[in-house]
């Protein structure tokens, strides 16, 4: 009994991009990103009266939870994430405004590693492929 | 090219924090100016954000957020209507027949603590931008 | 009893071979390789023509991730997507594709003249 041959499968090329953690990578990259505007904007809006802090949208990391566990990572190329306001911050002035400096550093701080960390993992993955293919170390 | 993203309200916001920073530096100069071109009593200047959001055009991909692009600028400048300290002063030569000279409403402490809190807005932006530019930089190693 | 036929269905064999290793020296019975047909039994050759497929689908998915990655690149460089982290990505999976591809043809175009140099 033959093995299914290579003809079942739809493409050759893709199934070398599909690990779950490269896509997962992928995917937490673009929060990054996303995280660090958000930021950038309750840092500029610091003394705005009546401003709420914003982030990237809680559920976004659930969905993804959720897709990774049912295996279907390969097929959330919908699942983006987006800016919504921070509901857990509390207002710090009479004026309703909710952003703390201290607060902002930090999570830029902490994003900036978790930027370069996804960044390190991609790019891991990327290089070990070119290697695979090409037999050569660089 | 618009190849840092998010960054472009930090423009807006260093803008505002150096013109708040003016005001500061303006009022603080001003504490002992009893006698402005209108003939009273400086008044003390206050500054108020506000947000202003960005529409893009439609079908524009610009940021990758949920919302549309806001920027940061100063609302107004308003003057502090409060009266200043009276202070009695016969020789000042803008004395008034009873002797009491009526200040300009700067409180030297109030201006100091506002001052600091400026610069350290204006230092923060400052490094949100150093930061983008980091990430983006980082972004261009991928795969290399 | 043709053991070597034409050229073409000498292919199909050497891939079915690589997919699903048989074991040549079974002592039941003749040799079954498969793809090839032995006297009153039936063929079980792959389709003919096979490994052309697989290498059109390769090429139609490289250029596919290849559209990808200049329609991404495209938006950045005319300010229409700041983020330059998905064009740097798209620019490497497809050049990693096409590097794929391009070493598969170079095996592929190897074991043919190295096939054509046997002695028959």
């Amino acid at each position: 009994m033959l093995a299914p041959p290579l003809l079942n499968r739809t493409t050759m090329i893709d199934p070398v991009f599909q690990s779950d953690n490269y896509l997962l990578a992928r995917k937490l990259l673009d929060a990054s990103v996303v995280r660090q505007e958000a930021i950038a904007s309750n840092i500029a809006n610091a003394d705005t009266p009546g401003y709420r802090r914003l982030d990237v949208a809680p559920d976004f990391a659930a969905q993804l939870r959720t897709r990774l566990e049912a295996g279907k990572l390969a097929e959330s190329t919908s699942l983006k994430p987006t800016v919504v306001e921070d509901l857990s911050a509390r207002s710090v002035r009479p004026d309703g405004n909710s952003v703390e400096m201290e607060t902002e550093l930090l999570a830029m701080n902490r994003n900036g590693v978790e930027y370069d960390f996804l960044v390190e993992v991609v790019s891991r993955n990327i290089k070990q492929m070119k290697m695979a293919i090409s037999g050569r170390a660089s | 090219m618009n190849i840092i993203s998010g960054i472009d309200i930090t423009a807006s916001a260093l803008n505002a924090q150096k013109t708040r920073l003016d005001i500061v530096a303006q009022n603080i100069a001003n504490a002992q100016t009893t006698r402005g071109p209108n003939g009273l009593p400086y008044q003390r200047k206050t500054v108020t954000f506000e947000t202003e959001l960005i529409r893009h055009e439609a079908g524009s991909t610009s940021t990758s957020s949920g919302r549309a692009l806001q920027s940061v600028r100063i609302g107004m400048i308003k003057d502090d209507k409060a009266k200043g300290e009276r202070v009695y002063d016969p020789q000042h030569p803008d004395a008034a027949v009873d002797g009491y000279v009526e200040m300009p409403n700067v409180n030297m402490a109030y201006e100091m603590v506002d001052l600091m809190t400026a610069s350290r807005a204006y230092e923060a932006n400052l490094s949100v931008v150093k930061n983008a530019r980091q990430m983006a930089l980082k972004a261009l190693e991928i795969g290399k | 009893m043709s053991l070597i036929g034409s050229v073409s269905s000498l292919q199909n064999p050497l891939l079915a071979q690589l997919n699903a290793p048989t074991r040549t020296d079974s002592p039941t019975g003749p040799v079954k390789l498969p793809g090839i047909a032995l006297p009153g039994t039936e063929s079980t050759a792959i389709q003919p023509g096979g490994f052309g497929k697989v290498f059109e689908q390769m090429i139609s998915s490289v250029s596919a991730k290849d559209a990808d990655a200049k329609a991404i690149t495209r938006d950045v460089l005319l300010g229409k997507n700041d983020q330059v982290h998905q064009s740097m990505i798209a620019m490497q999976e497809a050049s990693v594709a096409f590097q794929l591809m391009v070493e598969v043809r170079n095996k592929v175009v190897e074991s043919y003249q190295e096939l054509m140099r046997m002695p028959v």
